[in-house]
């Protein structure tokens, strides 16, 4: 009676056992499809939050595109103009978005940009992002000096299917900055024709009297040569002024070298790059005037060199605007300079210069350091004289040398601090 | 003719030197100035011949000497001798009226060309002044009434006309028309008609 009183006590304990378990998961069921549910309801709201937002953002853009002072335009591969803000409509000079919206942007693109425009918009394409100026003629035919930022954009799969183009008008700008040129080639102008200028026109004067004392002696000499009535005593005196005049030019040359001499170098702990930086800085408006690009190749962390910065500039300034020059004048269809620093052995920096002008002849290129050496039409040939003569004060080198197929390098080095003090 | 002088002005006292040791070879004499003061401070204008001089001066420059002999009526013919690069400054003397100029570095025979023809030219220029001046002693001369004669001669007016202009006798003419012939060394009408304009260009 135990026995079977015990065995229907397990019957019903484990029947029980099972419905509690039952219970339990259909409980944990319910709650977890609640749980979905209202994920599932939250999910629902919130995609229709960002919906909205979408939208309200949508109308936000537009309004601030619409308001947006520069222009903002869509345009399609064939340059068909797909949108424009009004700013953009007033740009362009359309009286109505009919005007300028479906025709090509080309209409406003003045002829002589129109190549380089079409090349624009197929690296935009191609996933560029540019910005890119040109002048334009405006549907008035008005001329103004436009610049454009623009954006490939593309759609859910990634195809590119438009340019956004921000358009702004540099007219002033551009207007700014030729005044800005000019105002700057009259300084540089200035500033040669007081420095290097003067000072070669004083030596070229200075150097002349000498030089015209001993022909005009000389001449008269060999006149009363010619003429056979000379007692040679008579002839002393004038040789010996001729000897005279000619220790006298020498001595003016040598003045020269002692002008450079005697500014006084201000030397300190200077960064090469810093320098270099500076320098493309100054010979910016140069380079685009010259339609010369510069490239910088600089080692980083390199040792400070012990330098007068000023001076080591206008060394670098001169070679660089050599280079620039060598190539205009040469008409050079590439017009590069490439600029690189690196930490010599034996405690010294290396500044190079490299242009990819015509070169300088293997007949003259050692002569390039040499006063009154030029290759230029208006030179005067001081600058390299006096750069080496800078160089070697601060007890660097400098070199010059010309490719075969073209193109001059310049090389000079200057000691480190270490190197310096080291020595001192 | 009187002996030919060429006057050097260079504030390089060794190239006005070697310039006298050059022009002496051509049997000129010469005289050397320091500075364009100087020189105005001992030129005797009376001395023919002509005038070197450097563009490039301290102080009183060749420019301003040639200005204050214009202001001065001196009419040496000048020859400028620039530097390398004064170009400009040359075409300027030229035409403000130097007789020519030479760039440094020259050529010897070039100067001394130069140099004989500023000479010539200087002489020609004196004996016309010379010319003028004697024409003007001999007009001085004339009468009030022999100068009117010698207007209307030179119109081309016979006696009898010059006469009746000035209400006087044919023969009152004829005597007055002698007289300033002979005042005026003239041989011939044609001769007094050339005298009447030469003194007319000078007027």
């Amino acid at each position: 009676m135990s026995t079977n009183g015990d065995a229907m006590g397990s019957a019903v304990a484990v029947l029980g056992v099972a419905l509690l378990l039952s219970l339990g998961l259909l409980a944990f069921l319910t709650l977890r499809l609640r749980e979905v549910q209202r994920r599932f309801l939250d999910k629902e709201t919130e995609y229709q939050k960002v919906q909205d937002h979408l939208q309200e953002n949508d109308a936000r853009l537009r309004a601030i595109i619409e308001s947006e002072p520069e222009c903002v335009k869509l345009q399609a591969a064939d340059g068909t103009v797909l949108e424009v803000n009004p700013a953009g409509q007033r740009m362009m000079g359309a009286d109505r978005p009919q005007d300028i919206i479906g025709r090509p942007i080309y209409d406003i693109v003045a002829p002589e940009y129109l190549e380089t425009y079409r090349q624009n918009m197929a690296r935009v394409f191609s996933g560029e992002t540019l910005i890119y100026a040109f002048r334009s003629i405006t549907l008035k035919g008005k001329v103004a000096w436009l610049e454009t930022h623009a954006v490939p954009m593309r759609d859910a799969r990634g195809t590119i299917y438009a340019l956004l183009g921000i358009t702004r008008d540099i007219t002033e700008h551009r207007q700014a900055e030729e005044q800005a040129r000019r105002h700057h080639t009259e300084l540089t102008h200035v500033a040669r024709l007081s420095t290097m200028g003067e000072m070669a026109t004083g030596i070229a004067h200075e150097l002349n009297q000498p030089l015209s004392a001993i022909a005009n002696f000389a001449r008269g000499c060999l006149r009363r040569l010619r003429a056979d009535h000379v007692d040679p005593a008579e002839l002393i005196k004038p040789l010996e002024e001729v000897c005279e005049q000619a220790v006298r030019a020498s001595e003016i040359l040598s003045h020269v070298r002692d002008f450079v001499r005697k500014s006084e170098l201000q030397l300190k702990a200077a960064d090469i790059n810093h320098i270099v930086h500076s320098v493309v800085k100054f010979t910016e408006l140069e380079a685009r005037h010259h339609g010369a690009t510069v490239t910088l190749h600089l080692a980083p962390r390199l040792p400070k060199v012990q330098a007068d910065a000023i001076m080591l500039e206008q060394v670098l300034c001169n070679m660089v605007r050599n280079a620039f020059e060598a190539m205009a004048e040469a008409h050079s269809p590439q017009r590069e300079v490439y600029i690189s620093t690196r930490a010599l052995e034996g405690d010294a920096v290396e500044v190079e210069v490299v242009d990819t002008g015509p070169g300088i002849d293997g007949a003259v290129i050692d002569q390039v350091f040499d006063q009154f050496f030029t290759t230029k039409a208006e030179g005067v040939g001081m600058g390299l004289s006096i750069s080496r003569s800078i160089i070697e004060m601060h007890g660097g080198r400098v070199r010059a040398e010309s490719g075969k197929d073209g193109g001059t390098t310049f090389r000079f080095t200057v000691p480190t601090s270490e190197a310096r003090s080291s020595h001192a | 003719m009187r002996e030919q002088t060429v006057f050097v002005v260079d504030d390089n006292e060794v190239v006005a030197r070697s310039l006298r040791w050059l022009v002496e070879t051509v049997q000129l004499r010469v005289e050397t100035y320091a500075s364009a003061q100087a020189f105005l401070d001992g030129y005797d204008a009376a001395k023919p011949g002509c005038l070197v001089l450097d563009v490039r001066m301290p102080g009183m420059s060749g420019l301003d000497l040639q200005e204050r002999l214009a202001a001065q009526r001196i009419h040496i013919p000048i020859i400028f001798v620039t530097g390398h690069g004064d170009v400009q400054m040359a075409v300027r003397a030229v035409k403000s009226g130097a007789f020519d100029f030479i760039e440094k570095p020259f050529n010897d025979q070039d100067l001394l060309e130069r140099i004989h023809k500023a000479i010539r030219f200087d002489a020609v220029q004196r004996d016309q002044d010379l010319q003028h001046q004697q024409l003007r002693a001999l007009f001085a001369n004339l009468t009030g009434r022999e100068r009117e004669v010698l207007d209307q001669v030179v119109l081309g007016k016979s006696n009898k006309a010059i006469a009746n202009c000035f209400g006087l006798s044919a023969k009152t003419i004829e005597v007055h028309r002698a007289k300033v012939m002979e005042k005026m060394q003239a041989d011939s009408v044609a001769d007094l008609v050339k005298m009447s304009m030469q003194l007319q260009m000078q007027a």
